[in-house]
């Protein structure tokens, strides 16, 4: 489709004379910027634009022995307990029977409510994943715990009693 | 009376401008392409707000689907002194052309009897196989020997051991793959993650406010 136009070559040389032919050189570019933008969306989606990223986990090592076991204050600790559709269970120190519900989102409030109440030393939030948890959940609650700056945490699995609880709690609810 | 005359004129638009501007875009994103990895394991990563880059050399990687299943790769150099373990550790006889083969395959997802009819596949046969995962439950952990394997081949390395879970990942699996590292007392990991922005008026964002102001990098 390139175009060679002629320019008006009326001239006022002899009908012998040849006419040299001045072309103006205009090229339809049109098909040459099509490629042009199909290839940059096809970049632009083969992309990968934002690199993975990487949380650490750090988790102690497994020991039998009870002194070398992290001691808690119960004044200062907070279990949270990530259960089945996005529900978080929470209490304070041993107080299981006043296990109340939350959400992710409700969680932040809570965590810096008792961090407010609590002096920095004794603050411990204890998270405890049960059987029907999502990884999701998990990252998201260690995630809390970044965006709170709580410097001490840890990760463990519930009791049979948490679980059973939970259970029970989830089947009053109704969540599936 | 004479009419003005309408002149017709051609619609013919410069397109050069357009054309260089499309050209440069195009030479960006090529010079800035990093292609995706092949997707023959899918997995979306939960959200963080942790700016570490994920580590690009000497990992070991344990991928969690959806669907539960565990699947290993590793970073190419360590791929045969990590492949010599798990014979060592099995009773399996790989040779040359096995380790040949399994250097050129991105992923393990199979059970090791299968392993070493995989890899001899070409690149578009094993497209076509359903990849079923490594077993690691009780009986049969595999993973574990996968795991003892490569922390056997990394000693005395910098080996970043990274977890790729999905977000519908069930916890059960992924405590199971943190107890085979365990097992090997592995206990720092790298959780993959992608990137979020830290939410303004938390207390990490006025941490990283205070650590700007005072000139620091934040974290």
């Amino acid at each position: 489709m390139a175009e060679m136009e002629e320019k008006d070559t009326s001239s006022k040389k002899g009908p012998g004379v040849k006419k040299a032919k001045k072309a103006a050189m205009h090229v339809d570019m049109t098909p040459m910027v099509d490629l042009g933008f199909l290839l940059i969306t096809f970049f632009i989606f083969s992309t990968t634009m934002s690199q993975p990223t990487s949380m650490n986990l750090n988790m102690p090592k497994d020991t039998k022995d009870q002194n070398q076991d992290t001691k808690v204050k119960e004044s200062g600790s907070l279990t949270l307990m990530l259960g089945k559709g996005n529900v978080v269970y929470y209490y304070y120190g041993n107080d299981l029977l006043h296990l109340q519900t939350t959400t992710y989102k409700g969680m932040r409030n809570i965590i810096l409510d008792k961090k407010s109440k609590t002096p920095p030393e004794d603050l411990f939030v204890i998270i405890k994943p049960d059987k029907d948890a999502s990884y999701k959940n998990v990252v998201d609650a260690l995630d809390e715990m970044n965006i709170d700056d709580i410097s001490r945490y840890a990760m463990v699995d519930p009791t049979a009693d948490e679980y059973s609880l939970i259970q029970k709690t989830e089947q009053a609810a109704g969540i599936q | 009376m004479p009419r003005a005359k309408i002149q017709k004129k051609a619609t013919h638009v410069d397109m050069t401008a357009m054309c260089d501007v499309a050209f440069l875009l195009l030479t960006f994103f090529i010079l800035a392409a990093q292609f995706k990895p092949s997707s023959a394991v899918e997995v979306i990563t939960p959200n963080s707000v942790s700016n570490k880059h994920a580590p690009e050399m000497n990992y070991f990687t344990v991928t969690i689907d959806k669907d539960n299943n565990v699947y290993v790769d590793m970073w190419q150099t360590l791929k045969a002194p990590i492949l010599k373990e798990v014979g060592e550790l099995t009773n399996m006889q790989f040779s040359p052309a096995d380790i040949k083969a399994f250097e050129n395959t991105e992923f393990v997802g199979l059970p090791l009897s299968q392993l070493k009819q995989y890899d001899a596949l070409s690149a578009e046969q094993k497209d076509k196989v359903k990849l079923p995962g490594i077993p690691y439950d009780s009986t049969n952990n595999q993973l574990l020997t996968w795991i003892t394997a490569a922390v056997k081949a990394s000693e005395g390395k910098q080996t970043s051991f990274l977890i790729r879970g999905d977000n519908a990942t069930k916890y059960t699996t992924f405590k199971k793959v943190l107890d085979a590292f365990q097992k090997n007392d592995i206990y720092k990991y790298n959780l993959m993650t992608n990137a979020e922005e830290v939410p303004e008026g938390s207390e990490l964002w006025k941490k990283n406010m205070r650590r700007i102001r005072s000139g620091e990098k934040p974290e």
